[in-house]
């Protein structure tokens, strides 16, 4: 045993001989299963049902064979690709990612843990190919990255925008998938809004739900009493939302930091609290359902019009589907997105948003250049709500019912940790983060249980491999091109 | 009549009389050193005139030809944008994370936020919002070159050496376009070197444009080279006050500086 570890500390800088890499590898794999045994006998291998009276064990013996077959496959080529033998790994990688595929039927978790380690192997072994080390690799990829980003950055976003056009057209695309890209767009909208009050403006916010809930219940208010529209309760939902925003801005104005955020949290709450004990108003908790759909000009997305309308279908002479409406309600959203895009981008770049970060850095500094802090605060706050609020009126247009429960503390949470995954300020990293957060924990429905905890260990993994978000580097508002010029004419 | 009037200024933190019916004026083109111990209160004049303290009694006067500001009864954010008096801290407060041309442009909130329209035509992109940036830039540039940090101007504030984040520090000052500049401690933890070329830059803001400045500084030399007025100031009270010749012989500063005289020598001290 002390032979072997001292072969391999001496000759690992080098790749080591077949022989010896190979009889490493398969001690590894070994060892690796022998762990995995003891730890799933208990965990995975037995467990217990009602019978009759009392409770009976039960085996899982074929998971039980499956696991440690896997972590077998998974700890050898890993070991191969870390002494340097690629192909080998990438071959391992690739049976353990088939494998996996196979039996993600019949055994859900195990085969998409399974699909997951292939690919990881797979990328762990391309990595090593590029240089030594893993940092070394890392490094590599980033400077690919970075490289291609430049070149293709215009290119890129205009080939997103433009899968996202005809994203509800594309064979795949399903009512589902549809309708999740619509809640994780909503997302990404309050994910931009509170960035610009948390992000930006550095007021670190937990109630923002709040504004959310404005917008949906100044909807759906709006429409049950007043019967509006939904074209003008959206323009209306985002100033109600913005006032609410000064609302909350005053009397936090001196407040920083951990004070700031307690306030905030309870305002969020007191909003739901209203909004559930306002019965005569808000009908309470059993919330207000029959929220009208957008229209298309007038034109109602319906089986049936009602008297003396037409519908769209009617209108165009096409059959009636109604996937219809979430097409529409699809590219509102993504137009709203977009637009609110441009928006946040515009404003970053103007003397209001360099002050909104520049509160952020030192605000006794601010104050000492002229800025009035009072007011810029209640333009992040009032600007942050009114996305909020547009969120908010989306949201209502899209369940069609709308309830307190919608609005709890647990969105506030999720909205800031879309924030903070996705790098405070940055644009592309929030709605990133958005995909991730909100989409991946409805795709993987189906590992049931086992969601959250995945959802928990990504976040872990993610903010211990880039503590500042994932894109969190910051472009600045405004740069010098020609300073080069400069500096040799001067 | 004298750009800035301090008259009778107190101001006292609980029993503390931190200052004690101090009363002095500054001419523009003019510098101003405001001297003494620690905690004789320099910092906390600059506070007051800055509006960062509010002042317990006394009168702080900015005279604009027809306009008349009275400061103590100014916020600190209105004292820097209306009275034009800007300031730097003795512990340097830069926007660390910002690029050193973000900086000067925040400095300038105030033309920049009107020519934006309050951010409607900036919004938009007309033509006379861009023109007001490419202005602003320029501005910045100039004095980017002032303080030799124009190469520099698209890093972040955080990277640059102790001594050209003072350099910044006056330039962001500067940008805003002041009548009356503050500088406190600017040469604290600078070189000799970088302390001579701090030096050459006051006087080059003093030459050049027609602000008055005052400056807090603990380097007698400095002090006595570039002012043009000195203020000796002890536990809050002024104790003299004129050129820097008067200065150096008015026997309460020597006491101030040295301690009390002994008796027994007669109170003469050897130089």
């Amino acid at each position: 045993m002390e032979d072997r570890t001292q072969k391999k500390s001496e000759m690992n800088p080098l790749p080591l001989s077949n022989w010896h890499a190979h009889r490493n590898a398969i001690m590894d794999g070994l060892i690796s299963c022998l762990i995995t045994a003891v730890l799933l006998i208990p965990l995975t291998g037995i467990y217990s049902v009602q019978d009759g009276g009392g409770l009976a064990l039960k085996y899982r013996i074929w998971e039980l064979i499956l696991s440690i077959i896997f972590v077998f496959i998974g700890r050898f080529s890993l070991s191969l690709a870390e002494s340097g033998h690629q192909k080998l790994s990438i071959c391992g990688g690739l049976v353990l990612f088939l494998a996996g595929a196979l039996w993600s039927g019949s055994h859900g978790i195990i085969g998409v843990l399974g699909i997951l380690g292939g690919v990881l192997i797979v990328i762990r072994s391309l990595w090593s190919s590029q240089s030594g080390n893993f940092t070394g690799s890392l490094e590599c990829i980033k400077k690919l990255f970075q490289n291609t980003n430049k070149q293709w950055s215009p290119h890129l976003s205009l080939i997103m925008v433009l899968i996202a056009v005809i994203f509800p057209f594309l064979p795949l695309t399903d009512r589902w998938i549809l309708d999740l890209s619509i809640l994780v767009m909503t997302y990404i909208l309050l994910g931009w809004g509170l960035n610009i009050v948390v992000g930006l403006a550095g007021l670190l916010d937990l109630g923002y739900v709040a504004f959310y809930a404005v917008g949906a219940y100044s909807f759906a208010l709006l429409a049950y009493y007043y019967q509006l529209g939904f074209w003008i309760c959206l323009p209306l939902g985002a100033l109600l939302a913005a006032l609410f925003g000064i609302l909350l801005g005053f009397p936090v104005l001196r407040l920083r930091g951990d004070y700031l955020a307690i306030v905030t949290l309870g305002f969020g709450e007191m909003i739901r609290i209203i909004l559930i004990n306002w019965v005569s108003l808000t009908q309470g908790p059993n919330g207000i359902s029959g929220i009208p759909r957008p229209t298309f000009f007038g034109l109602e997305f319906k089986r049936r019009a009602a008297e003396g309308a037409e519908t769209f279908h009617q209108y165009f002479d096409l059959p009636y589907r109604p996937i219809d409406r979430v097409i529409f309600l699809f590219y509102i959203t993504l137009g709203l997105v977009l637009l609110a895009h441009f928006f946040i981008k515009r404003i970053r770049n103007l003397p209001i948003g360099r002050a909104w970060e520049a509160l952020r850095e030192d605000e006794v500094a601010c104050r000492s250049l002229g800025l009035n802090p009072t007011n810029i605060k209640l333009s992040a706050f009032a600007l942050g709500a009114m996305f909020g609020g547009v969120a908010g009126t989306l949201f209502a247009a899209r369940q069609g019912f709308i309830s307190p429960e919608s609005f709890t503390f647990i969105e506030s949470a999720i909205i800031l940790a879309v924030v903070v995954l996705g790098g405070m300020g940055s644009q592309a990293g929030v709605a990133l983060a958005a995909v991730l957060l909100i989409g991946l924990p409805e795709w993987f429905r189906e590992l049931e249980q086992y969601r959250m905890l995945c959802f928990g260990a990504l976040m872990v993994i993610v903010m211990t491999w880039k503590p500042k978000g994932l894109l969190s580097r910051r472009v600045p508002s405004v740069t010098l091109e020609n300073i080069e010029r400069t500096r040799t004419g001067g | 009549m004298a750009l800035l009037e301090v008259k009778e200024l107190s101001i006292n933190f609980g029993g503390l009389l931190a200052l004690d019916n101090i009363s002095f004026e500054i001419d523009k083109e003019q510098i101003t050193s405001i001297i003494g111990p620690n905690g004789a209160g320099k910092t906390t004049v600059f506070n007051c005139l800055t509006g960062f303290y509010s002042v317990s009694s006394g009168k702080i006067l900015v005279n604009l030809g027809k306009k008349t500001f009275h400061l103590e009864r100014m916020r600190g954010d209105q004292i820097a944008r209306d009275a034009r008096i800007a300031r730097t801290f003795q512990n340097i407060r830069l926007f660390s994370q910002m690029t050193l041309l973000e900086n000067l442009l925040v400095a300038q909130h105030k033309t920049l936020m009107r020519a934006s329209g309050w951010s409607l035509s900036g919004l938009l992109g007309l033509s006379s919002w861009k023109k007001a940036e490419a202005e602003a830039i320029q501005l910045a540039e100039e004095w980017l070159h002032k303080v030799a940090l124009i190469d520099r101007a698209n890093d972040v504030a955080e990277s640059l050496s102790y001594g050209e984040q003072r350099r910044l520090e006056i330039a962001r000052a500067m940008c805003t376009k002041p009548l009356v500049l503050c500088l406190d401690e600017p040469a604290a933890g600078l070189n000799p070197r970088e302390s001579a070329q701090l030096n050459c830059l006051i006087s080059e803001i003093k030459d050049e444009t027609s602000i008055g400045i005052i400056l807090i500084e603990h380097d007698m030399n400095v002090v006595m080279e570039i002012s043009d007025q000195v203020i000796v100031l002890n536990y809050g009270c002024k104790i003299a006050s004129g050129t820097p010749s008067e200065i150096k012989i008015n026997p309460r500063v020597i006491e101030a500086y040295l301690g009390e005289p002994d008796p027994e020598t007669g109170g003469r001290i050897s130089d």
